[in-house]
């Protein structure tokens, strides 16, 4: 582009090639050199526009008048005439040069921020009130319940509540926990925020003896204790965060991103799981009970579903192979039993010998509902393998 | 001796052709953009405003027209206010869903919707005619930050009537089987161009749907011929290429499942040979397509005695449409600023401008710029700069 000077008087697009002079106290624009003068600026009134970084020429502004002055050259002279606009002259700053600071100052923050992600919320989660956690753990488990038959024969409870209650203690865990059981499948258990735990009463019903329960206690337990729900959230809540700060928020990327993301957070939950296998075993010989339970359990497992889903999906699995888990977990048949035989009858008899219905508590109960809805009794509770393969 | 009594031939309109130019330099634009990244990350998104702002204002001020550089004067804090008006206004969203949740409702609705899902529902079905508004609100803010020869640009009309507009047309297009999109890109192409304008001088539009059927229908059924043929030719290939390696089912599922290197190079591979495929087949008709659009509507368009042409061709649109959205891919977004410089000097170089304005005529826009902008489009569609 021509070096030339142009000035647009704000009123009309007309254009016209000037020339300028600078003074201490004012610029002169006139059409040929110091004749036919077509503007006079006081330089208290005299703008600079945007900078030499940004912009290809900065405008000096009068107003809604302005000047262009495309001569780089004689920008400085301006700049070095008048004081006040000393901002005009400056060169414009390298590009590599600031490619090289932001790049890398860019590349430091994300590497900082992942490191943020991973520590934070490992040293985070246990700091959050626990009050909010349980709120949160009791939102999921109304969620979760929904619908359900609860089991609450108070013995049954009182001894699956007092096994956790002892491991918690032994854990430092300093909050009280809480079991609630769901009648019927599938054969699992969940730990929430806030010392809630889960249990499907076919996990019980399916366990040969207490001590395989109490190992998968024990296990849930270890979730509690390391937090895990609330890490889990904290990190894929800091993970999404990194993402769209990468990708500018671009939906398509976001997209991919949320592909990597989903592939960290099973990442996450197969080494939560490892964490709360081996807290888990620790938590029952601490309490000098039996811990070839959880072994036990998963050896079951496995050979009512040789197909080990979890190897099967590999990287897309939230838990490890079921064969890894049973080396880990492998413990000798010593200690004492995790309950006592009444205990285990009446955990057994949890859910109720007549299979009665049992309504949900009203804790969690949607609170204007009238009644709960509660489907009549499955003949066949859901998630079990066909009669066939138990 | 000279007849003075004969009428003077009528001068001829001066249409001197002429093209923007863009002059801005990559290597700058990726120094202004590696310090909005790293704004980004301290500020945990909220600098991108100011980001934002800060590009534009390169872009803008590299860009000339007939000689005079585009301005730039919009700022940060505008952007930014925009987007927590649109923030609050969901806010009174969400607090009306609520109030229907918990006193009409009841808390009970259909099972396994809760008032979150309702919610999200909710924003699914406005957003969708929002980002309509929001493109056109945003279209308005930009034109009204943007100067040349010091006169500020503006967009007149309304942006929620815009919005139905664009909603309207998109649902009976898509109920159509895409068979009105002539008619749909003409009547949204005539709100933005035609209200449009620099000072008080308007962009005018004449273009009609009629004139691009005939090569719409063309692109339409060999369209639906290509994809054919590509699902066909994929399947094929799959089918054969499969028996022919000895691969069954279990050796897919553990590729797919135990990522090793090798997995990474076979999936690069095929994302390779399906990407050949959809682009030998289906890109470049579509391209084709757009081309021809871009340059109907270009050529339909005026701003008093300037007039507008473009030289389009379908290799440059796939450069635009396609090898801009794999570079922003392949780099995860770090390659933006590339796709942006493209950009500009794809449009320096292939808009044509008959004719200079009558500068004198053009005086500033009468009307009050908006105070804040693009808050819509920022919460419900992709925006980029």
């Amino acid at each position: 582009m021509a070096a030339r000077t142009r000035y647009y008087d704000g009123v009309t697009a007309q254009a016209l090639d000037v020339t300028v002079r600078p003074s201490t106290h004012e610029l002169v624009i006139s059409r040929t050199e110091g004749i036919d003068v077509v503007a006079r600026w006081p330089i208290g009134e005299v703008r600079i526009l945007g900078d030499s970084e940004h912009e290809a020429v900065p405008p000096l502004a009068h107003g809604d008048e302005r000047l262009m002055v495309e001569d780089a050259e004689l920008r400085r002279q301006i700049a070095l005439a008048v004081p006040q606009l000393a901002k005009l002259g400056a060169p414009k700053p390298s590009a590599t040069g600031r490619i090289a600071i932001f790049g890398t100052t860019f590349a430091a923050l994300l590497g900082l921020f992942w490191v943020g992600i991973d520590f934070g919320s490992e040293l985070a989660a246990p700091m959050v009130p626990y009050s909010l956690q349980a709120r949160l753990g009791n939102s999921v488990m109304k969620e979760l319940v929904a619908g359900h038959q609860l089991c609450t024969s108070p013995a049954g409870l009182a001894a699956i509540n007092g096994l956790a209650n002892r491991l918690a203690k032994a854990a430092d865990y300093g909050h009280p926990v809480k079991v609630t059981i769901i009648r019927g499948g599938p054969i699992n258990a969940f730990t929430l925020p806030g010392g809630q735990l889960l249990f499907y009463s076919d996990l019980i019903d399916k366990a040969h003896d207490g001590n395989e329960v109490a190992g998968v206690l024990a296990h849930e337990m270890g979730h509690a204790v390391h937090y895990h729900s609330m890490k889990g959230l904290a990190r894929q809540y800091g993970l999404n965060q990194l993402l769209r700060l990468m990708t500018g928020g671009y939906s398509d990327l976001g997209t991919v991103g949320a592909g990597g993301g989903l592939l960290l957070a099973l990442q996450n939950g197969r080494n939560f799981e490892r964490d709360a296998d081996s807290t888990g075993v620790l938590l029952l010989e601490k309490l000098g009970l039996r811990a070839d339970g959880i072994a036990e359990f998963f050896a079951d497992l496995e050979k009512a579903h040789p197909t080990d889903m979890a190897a099967q999906l590999g990287i897309w699995s939230t838990h490890p192979p079921t064969a890894e888990r049973i080396a880990a977990t492998k413990r000798p048949p010593t200690g004492k039993p995790a309950f006592s035989d009444e205990e285990w009858a009446a955990l057994k008899a949890v859910c109720g010998s007549n299979k009665e219905n049992n309504p949900v508590p009203e804790r969690f109960r949607q609170k204007p509902l009238a009644t709960v809805p509660t489907p009549p009794p499955a003949k066949e509770p859901p998630g079990l393998p066909p009669p066939g393969k138990r | 001796m000279t007849d003075i009594s004969a009428p003077a031939p009528a001068s001829a309109p001066d249409l001197t052709p002429s093209r923007p130019v863009y002059d801005g330099k990559l290597s700058e634009l990726y120094g202004i953009y590696f310090r909005h990244l790293a704004l980004m990350v301290l500020t945990l998104g909220w600098s991108r405003f100011w980001g934002r702002t800060r590009l534009r204002r390169y872009l803008w001020s590299h860009f000339a027209v007939l000689g005079d550089r585009l301005e730039y004067r919009g700022r940060g804090l505008e952007l930014m206010i925009g987007f927590v008006l649109v923030l609050l206004m969901l806010g009174v969203w969400g607090g009306l869903i609520w109030a229907f949740w918990e006193y009409v409702l009841h808390e009970k609705s259909i099972p396994g919707l809760g008032l979150f899902d309702i919610f999200t529902f909710s924003l699914f079905f406005l957003g969708v005619p929002l980002a309509f508004v929001g493109h056109y609100a945003g279209l308005r803010y930009r034109l009204t930050r943007t100067r040349w020869r010091g006169i500020r640009c503006d967009l007149g009309g309304s942006a929620w009537g815009y919005g139905a507009k664009a909603t309207g047309l998109h649902l009976a297009n898509g109920l159509c089987g895409q068979l009105l999109t002539p008619l749909m890109s003409v009547l949204l192409a005539q709100p933005r161009i035609a209200n449009a304008r620099l000072g008080t001088q308007r962009l005018e539009f004449a273009g009609r749907s009629g004139d691009i059927y005939g090569r719409f229908i063309g692109y339409y059924f060999l369209n639906i011929l290509a994809w054919i043929v590509a699902i066909a030719v994929a399947v094929t290939a799959a089918t054969w290429g499969g028996r022919s390696l000895g691969i069954v089912e279990k050796d897919v599922t553990e590729l797919f499942t135990h990522f090793t290197p090798r997995t990474v190079l076979i999936l690069i591979g095929l994302a390779f040979a399906l990407y050949v495929l959809f682009g030998v087949m289906i890109l470049p008709l579509r391209c084709w397509w757009q081309a021809y659009l871009w340059r109907y509507l270009v050529s339909r368009t005026r701003a008093g005695t300037v007039l507008f042409a473009s030289a389009m061709s379908t290799r440059q649109m796939w450069g635009f449409l396609v090898l801009n959205y794999l570079i922003v891919m392949v780099t995860l977004g770090l390659g933006w600023p590339w796709v942006a410089h493209r950009t500009a000097r794809l449009i320096a170089g292939q808009l044509w401008l008959y004719g200079s304005p009558d500068g004198a005529s053009i005086r500033q826009p009468p009307d009050r710029p908006p105070r804040f902008g693009e808050g819509l489009l920022e919460m419900f569609d992709v925006t980029g700069v």
